[in-house]
């Protein structure tokens, strides 16, 4: 049925079927009021049974009417508005059949109807492809039974006929007991459809569902109900008990049916609006980063998530770059790709039936154009978060090599260097008992020769990785420095311990500070570890050139900043 | 002298006993870690230990913690530990917990088997040893506003020394004045850069130490 509407609407057939509408309705009210006539033979149909019933028939078809009409005004009510369109008409097919002196062929068409009531309830509710499916089954087999029983239903031949006995306009074969079993086939038919398209429904009952589905679910087990009544007892009683209460069940629905067409297409229209006025927003001032809870604000639906699709990386990711899994729907979420310029450019993750009609359609150019910006920023971010990762792996590295280098000196070069100290000085000894003068002196030479080796090559160790800031931390090796600079360095550092790559780059700073300051010739230099966590480096000596690079370099692999004045430096890192 | 020697490169190890042999110095047992070190301290019950800095399993203070730990189980055990760091702190660090029979020396000290000798005779009596080099490294450290500079060069000479850990009695000796003399000098260093430690104590080489870390 649904296939059946045209994708894009003629300009005028909305005005029209809305203008049939209310035609529709009119008469229909003139059939009822007439059918209130009274009648030697007890009523023709339920609205005749009493003032109440009456207006119940009244206002469950109208008001389906008044929600067709409404539903079809608006652009993106179409299939909504086609459906209550179809349960109102059809709402008054018992109507028709029991218009006292009506036109046989109207009274033989709405008896024909009537097994239908059914069908657009079944297929308000079947909003998912599998149920969907088998609803549309359903309402075939209905449609079919509804021809069959026109063709073939002789009311003179019916015992229980009671609407209308007479009309048979269209009968070609009449065959009573093929009619029973064609009663029979819609009424089984009916239940079914009810118990198959309404157990999906109370599945989802926890969850938010569109206005339309619970009232719809209702008016269809309302119908179901009856038609169990029918099958139970075949001769239908619109005076007795059960009979009466379905009918106002059925009505009560109906009822409910048309405000929740109503009100869904209240929501739709509010939507629109708040997503218009969003692209007014995201065209005045967008904000970076935050598109993901205007649209959440937007649409009412705290969980909706925005996943960035990275067409080079291949991947998802969110505002912030950060890589995520590709989003899928189910357990009520829906996802809903976002396309500009024919490519996807996100995923809207969000809740299945809060944004009932396509999301998709309503994201104006301006929405577009704004998710697109934020997809950009994404990919600039994640590809920032993977060259800060890989500056980072770079140095650390580097500094384990340092480590590794400096560790190598002092086991290997510097233990042979006083393992061959150690037989110098045997051997020294050895001369001197010799008398050889000569040999001691030249001995003598050599120990001094490799005690200054051990030196240098300890002042080298030392220079290629200190090893007590590993061991001892900051504060340590920044005493040392201190010692060991050309210049007076204050110092005031905790002695907090903080990560070793953080260490690392804040000793690297502040040694090249001070190397730095002593070469424009400051006779002081200040070094002040505050905050967390804060390196400020502040001298005496001539204005600075350039700034230090390679700190910045250091600083920046660790995700901080470093600014530079003329005689100050100033570096900054995230805490570990 | 009866000592322990703990160094895991077997080739210094074996350097170091043939250096004390050859002086006399009777080398009880030998250990290449901390563990093994303490085993032979409580076996041997030497009259000190000659200990390297860096030893197994991390290679890095393992030897500060093995001394401070014979310092504290056996006080009456001398504690020498041989580095290759001019680090001040390490010093300090060794010094904090127990300030007397225990040193701080550089491994070129192997060098001069005088000075090691003197060293070792040092913590076993109970006095602190700190390696010159790093005593003139803290003293020659430029400094913004110096307090050193109220200081003469006498006051110098006698603080670098109490720096390194000797007592009253060794600096007089080694200036040619008296220990009297030596008292008056310390007296007035310590008046002058305001420090609170007595001046007679083992506790003022780890105060003067520090403060020239500080300052």
């Amino acid at each position: 049925m649904e296939a059946a509407i045209p994708a894009s609407w003629p300009h005028r057939t909305r005005p029209a079927l809305c203008l049939l509408t209310v035609a529709y309705g009119v008469v229909a009210l003139l059939v009822v009021a007439a059918t209130r006539a009274p009648q030697n033979l007890g009523p023709s149909s339920y609205a005749g049974t009493s003032r109440a019933a009456y207006a119940a028939d009244l206002v469950a078809g109208l008001s389906l009417l008044a929600a067709a009409a409404v539903a079809l005004l608006d652009p993106a009510g179409k299939r909504l508005g086609v459906l209550a369109f179809a349960a109102g008409v059809v709402w008054f097919a018992p109507d028709w059949e029991g218009w006292p002196g009506g036109p046989a062929p109207i009274r033989s068409l709405g008896a024909a109807a009537v097994p239908l009531l059914a069908a657009p309830f079944v297929l308000l509710v079947a909003d998912r492809p599998r149920v969907r499916r088998f609803g549309l089954l359903g309402v075939a087999v209905l449609v079919a039974v509804a021809f069959a029983r026109l063709l073939v239903r002789d009311p003179l031949l019916d015992p229980y006929c009671w609407r209308d006995c007479l009309s048979r306009t269209f009968v070609v074969h009449s065959d009573f007991a093929l009619a029973r079993g064609l009663d029979r086939m819609w009424e089984l038919t009916t239940i079914a459809l009810a118990i198959a398209v309404g157990a999906g429904v109370a599945r989802r009952l926890r969850r938010a569902l569109a206005p339309t589905v619970v009232p719809a679910g209702l008016a269809l087990a309302a119908a179901a109900a009856y038609a169990g009544e029918l099958l139970h007892r075949p001769q239908e009683n619109p005076l007795a008990d059960t009979f009466t209460d379905l009918f106002y069940a059925r009505s009560s629905a109906a009822t409910a049916l048309a405000a929740g067409v109503v009100l869904a297409i209240v929501r739709m229209r509010r939507q629109r609006v708040a997503v218009s006025r969003l692209a007014d927003d995201l065209g005045e001032a967008p904000e970076p980063g935050r598109l993901g809870e205007t649209l959440a604000s937007t649409f009412g639906d705290p969980t909706l998530e925005v996943a960035y699709w990275l067409p080079r990386a291949g991947h998802y990711v969110d505002s912030e770059g950060v890589p995520i899994e590709p989003p899928a729907a189910g357990n009520a979420r829906a996802v809903t790709p976002i396309v500009r310029g024919g490519n996807p450019v996100a995923a809207v993750i969000h809740n299945a039936s809060l944004l009932g009609d396509p999301f998709e359609r309503e994201l104006g150019p301006a929405v577009r154009l704004a998710v697109d910006n934020e997809r950009l920023q994404a990919e600039v971010r994640s590809q920032l978060e993977a060259l800060r990762s890989s500056r980072l792996r770079i140095t650390t590295r580097g500094d384990s090599e340092r480590r590794r280098l400096e560790s190598d000196l002092h086991d290997g070069a510097q233990q042979r260097l006083l393992a061959l100290s150690f037989d110098l000085r045997l051997a020294r000894a050895g001369a001197a008992a010799d008398g050889n003068e000569q040999l001691v002196a030249e001995l003598d030479a050599a120990v001094e020769e490799a005690q200054t080796a051990l030196e240098e090559l300890r002042e080298l160790a030392h220079g290629i990785y200190p090893a007590v800031l590993t061991e001892a931390g900051l504060a340590a090796a920044l005493a040392t420095l201190a010692d060991e600079a050309p210049v007076a360095v204050e110092l005031s550092v905790p002695a907090e311990r903080f990560d070793g790559p953080i260490e690392a780059a804040l000793y690297v700073a502040a040694r090249d500070g001070i190397d730095d300051a002593a070469r424009r010739r400051a006779s002081w230099v200040t070094v002040v570890l505050a905050g967390r966590i804060r390196l400020t480096i502040e001298d005496n000596g001539a204005p600075r050139p350039s700034p230090l690079v390679h700190v910045a370099d250091r600083i920046g692999a660790l995700g901080g900043n470093t600014t530079f004045g003329s005689t100050t430096l100033q570096a900054e890192v995230p805490c570990g | 002298m009866r000592v322990v020697v703990a160094e895991d490169v077997m080739l210094t190890r074996e350097g170091i006993v043939r250096l004390l042999r050859d002086a006399d110095v009777e080398v009880v047992a030998q250990a290449d870690d901390g563990e093994q070190l303490l085993r032979q301290v409580r076996l041997a019950r030497p009259d000190a230990a000659i200990v390297d800095i860096r030893m197994p399993p991390t290679h890095t203070d393992e030897g500060l913690i093995a001394a401070q730990r014979i310092r504290s189980e056996h006080p009456n055990v001398g504690v020498l530990v041989l580095s290759q760091y001019i680090e001040p702190s390490y010093a300090l660090r060794l010094l904090e917990e127990h300030p007397e029979g225990v040193g701080y020396l550089l491994k070129e000290r192997l060098f001069d088997v005088a000075v090691l000798i003197d060293a070792l005779q040092r913590v076993v009596e109970g006095e602190t040893v700190v390696d010159p080099t790093i005593v003139a490294r803290l003293v020659g450290r430029r400094r913004r506003e110096d307090p050193l500079a109220a200081l003469t060069g006498r006051e110098h000479e006698v603080l670098a020394l109490v720096a390194e850990g000797l007592s009253n009695k060794a600096i007089a000796g080694r200036l040619f004045i008296t220990e009297r003399t030596v008292e008056a000098h310390s007296k007035q260093i310590f008046l002058k850069l305001g420090l609170h430690a007595d001046p007679g104590s083992h506790r003022r080489v780890l105060a003067v130490l520090a403060f020239l870390r500080q300052f």
